[in-house]
């Protein structure tokens, strides 16, 4: 039972990481940008809902909402900050390095707002059990499998069926092409990283309602979620979201064996012997 | 009109006497402002603020005014360091506020080689007590609480244990000592599962530990308490939860999920003129942490007034053999420094309907 309860919460877990990796793999896919402030997105996308909840704006309305003011923040963050270091020839690490501020930015000001306690949502639907053949799962952690598989698979579905889906892979296949057949490259940036920073407002609400909420709490399943972009394969959506599983997982039933101060660093240190087998990552190809 | 000059020059005289005597003393604080330590740390600096706002109000330490410089470590030890070499090298002052045991364990040997007096009255890992001698514990290390704490479990039949620590200085000295005494008191201890701090998923952890069916969980954990008690009610497990001074969080208090939880808490009282003139000031209750340095503070201006009475240089040394001297403190919280740790008697409390009720009076042995 134990080992079933641990796979249950890992499956959790994963989805929500998940669906982390897949709107990060589709920003750097597309824009080859390391974009670190997706952590600073996700953690304002639950201290959003959560000020929205608070005001009593009712649940869905406060996710629909929350999902568009992060896309709005995104986007902002590609069109001022990312798109104008371009435009002065930046070079990728300064970038990086102005993605990092940004990201201190947006968590110092959560901090100075928000106070930098651990919130808890208002919610107390969020935390009834429900019981399933001896496994236990608060209603906050079946939403977020129903929801993580839901945005999963429109994402599949965005990339491969849609116009402007097709329009990002080509872009982000080769940028130089798409600018001559017009597809305008800085149009597109902004606008995947509007979708990624809208797709990850979905965990980023989803999470904090199950375990509350922390002003520097995005950093951590940005970390698994990047490890979990890269061995999946980088463009790979079905990739990235299949390892984000398998880490949290396996991490999850590691503690059957081992000590739970191991669990983090043979997880990783397994993934690290992966990588050097498989360096392009389990799924390649776009 | 010479006659004019000379009371002139003479109150001149008066006026310099008087800022060269009214000198402002400076204090730093050390404090976790931000992060995930950032409530607790913000108790601890509003507990300082209030005591240097009444001194100050009185018109300071022997007519000087105290100043406390603060600086945020976010419970990280390396920024601890880097803050206590700017406020020691660049800003010169003689005594800094400590939380926590990591950055007060970090900054000790700085304090010894520097001869700057730490004040810690937060922290409880044992290895503070032994740390350095410039490091004043204004409460005692958490193996004495959890000395008692043991006996009185076995003693009411919770035989069978598991521990759930934090990875931390803090955490693994409370686990540390809840292996020998609990132990030593005629228990076994089944499990034994870490957290990260500022982790709020203990969820595997906790179903591990159940697993054991142990009859009391012993927590020694700093952050996200009321986290942790939400996923245990989660899980509808039986067993009984049982902590340190550790566990007195205020929101965890009031979290029916805490229902009967036991922990020993340092006792400390605030009179209620005092509370409500905090309250008043800062608009928020007088917790634990608030009084814990708020008493620290008070501590250190007696002693920072016995070494003006004797015209002594304000150093970290002196401050430390003074208050060593001194040796007994009534303040808000009764203190005796038989080391540089104090012994401060505690309370048994179990946490029911959102209130931290008192089970038992208890006393080191």
């Amino acid at each position: 039972m134990l080992a079933l309860q641990l796979l249950v919460n890992g499956l959790v877990t994963g989805c929500a990481l998940g669906v982390v990796a897949i709107s990060f793999g589709l920003i750097y896919a597309t824009t080859k940008l390391f974009h670190v402030a997706h952590a600073g997105v996700y953690t304002l996308a639950g201290y959003l809902a959560w000020s929205l909840v608070r005001r009593g704006v009712p649940d869905v309305i406060a996710l629909l909402l929350v999902m568009a003011a992060s896309a709005a923040v995104g986007a902002a963050i590609q069109y001022f900050l990312y798109a104008e270091l371009g435009r002065r020839r930046a070079t990728h690490l300064v970038v990086l390095i102005a993605s990092l501020g940004m990201l201190a930015v947006m968590q110092n000001t959560i901090a100075a707002v928000y106070t930098p306690n651990i919130l808890q949502f208002p919610l107390p639907w969020g935390s009834r059990m429900e019981s399933l053949a001896g496994v236990r799962l608060t209603w906050t952690q079946m939403l977020t499998v129903v929801v993580s598989l839901g945005a999963f698979g429109v994402t599949m579905w965005f990339s491969h069926r849609t116009i402007l889906g097709k329009q990002i892979r080509a872009v982000a296949s080769n940028p130089f092409l798409a600018e001559i057949t017009r597809l305008r490259p800085q149009r597109v940036y902004v606008t995947v990283v509007a979708i990624g920073s809208a797709i990850v407002a979905l965990p980023g609400v989803l999470v904090p309602l199950d375990l509350g909420l922390q002003p520097y709490g995005g950093i951590t399943p940005l970390l698994t979620s990047t490890i979990a972009m890269i061995a999946g394969g980088i463009g790979s959506i079905g990739g990235s979201f299949v390892l984000a599983v398998g880490i949290a997982v396996l991490q999850n039933m590691s503690l059957l064996f081992i000590p739970g101060e191991w669990s983090i660093g043979i997880t990783f240190g397994i993934f690290v012997i992966f990588m050097l087998f498989r360096p392009t990552g389990l799924f390649t190809g776009r | 009109m010479i006659r004019a000059i000379r009371i002139g020059f003479a109150a001149l005289a008066v006026c310099l006497a008087t800022s060269a005597f009214a000198e402002t003393i400076r204090f730093g604080a050390i404090l976790p402002l931000t992060g995930p330590g950032g409530l607790i740390g913000t108790q601890q600096k509003l507990g300082i603020q209030f005591a240097l706002d009444q001194i100050n109000a009185r018109g300071g330490v022997r007519g000087n005014p105290v100043e406390v410089v603060f600086e945020d470590n976010q419970a990280k030890p390396d920024q601890s360091v880097l803050s206590f070499n700017k406020l020691v090298d660049l800003q010169h002052l003689p005594m800094i506020f400590t939380a926590y045991s990591g950055p007060s364990l970090a900054m000790a040997p700085l304090a010894t080689r520097k001869k700057v007096l730490l004040v810690n009255a937060g922290a409880q890992a044992d290895a503070l007590s032994k740390a350095s001698p410039y490091l004043i514990n204004t409460l005692p290390t958490i193996g004495d609480e959890i000395a008692v704490l043991s006996r009185w479990l076995v003693k009411t039949g919770k035989k069978r244990a598991v521990i759930l620590f934090e990875n931390s200085a803090a955490g693994i000295s409370g686990r540390d000592n809840y292996v020998t005494h609990f132990t030593a008191a005629g228990g076994t201890i089944l499990a034994q599962e870490p957290s990260q701090f500022g982790q709020t998923d203990f969820r595997p952890a906790l179903l591990k530990l159940a697993d054991s069916k142990p009859d009391v969980m012993l927590v020694s954990i700093t952050a996200a308490a009321q986290q942790m008690a939400q996923q245990y009610k989660q899980m509808g497990v039986t067993f009984a939860v049982a902590g340190t001074t550790f566990l007195q969080d205020p929101a965890l208090i009031a979290d029916p999920a805490a229902e009967g939880f036991l922990h020993t808490q340092l006792q400390s009282q605030a009179p209620a003129a005092l509370a409500a003139e905090f309250k008043r000031k800062y608009g928020a209750e007088m917790e634990f942490f608030v009084r814990q340095y708020y008493n620290a503070s008070n501590i250190l201006f007696t002693a920072l007034d016995k070494l003006l009475a004797e015209k002594k240089a304000v150093t970290g040394e002196n401050l430390r053999d003074e208050i060593l001297r001194i040796k007994r403190f009534t303040g808000l919280v009764p203190v005796i420094f038989n080391s540089n740790t104090a012994t401060v008697p505690f309370d048994l409390n179990v946490m029911r309907g959102g209130q931290d009720v008192l089970l038992e009076e208890l006393k080191a042995q």
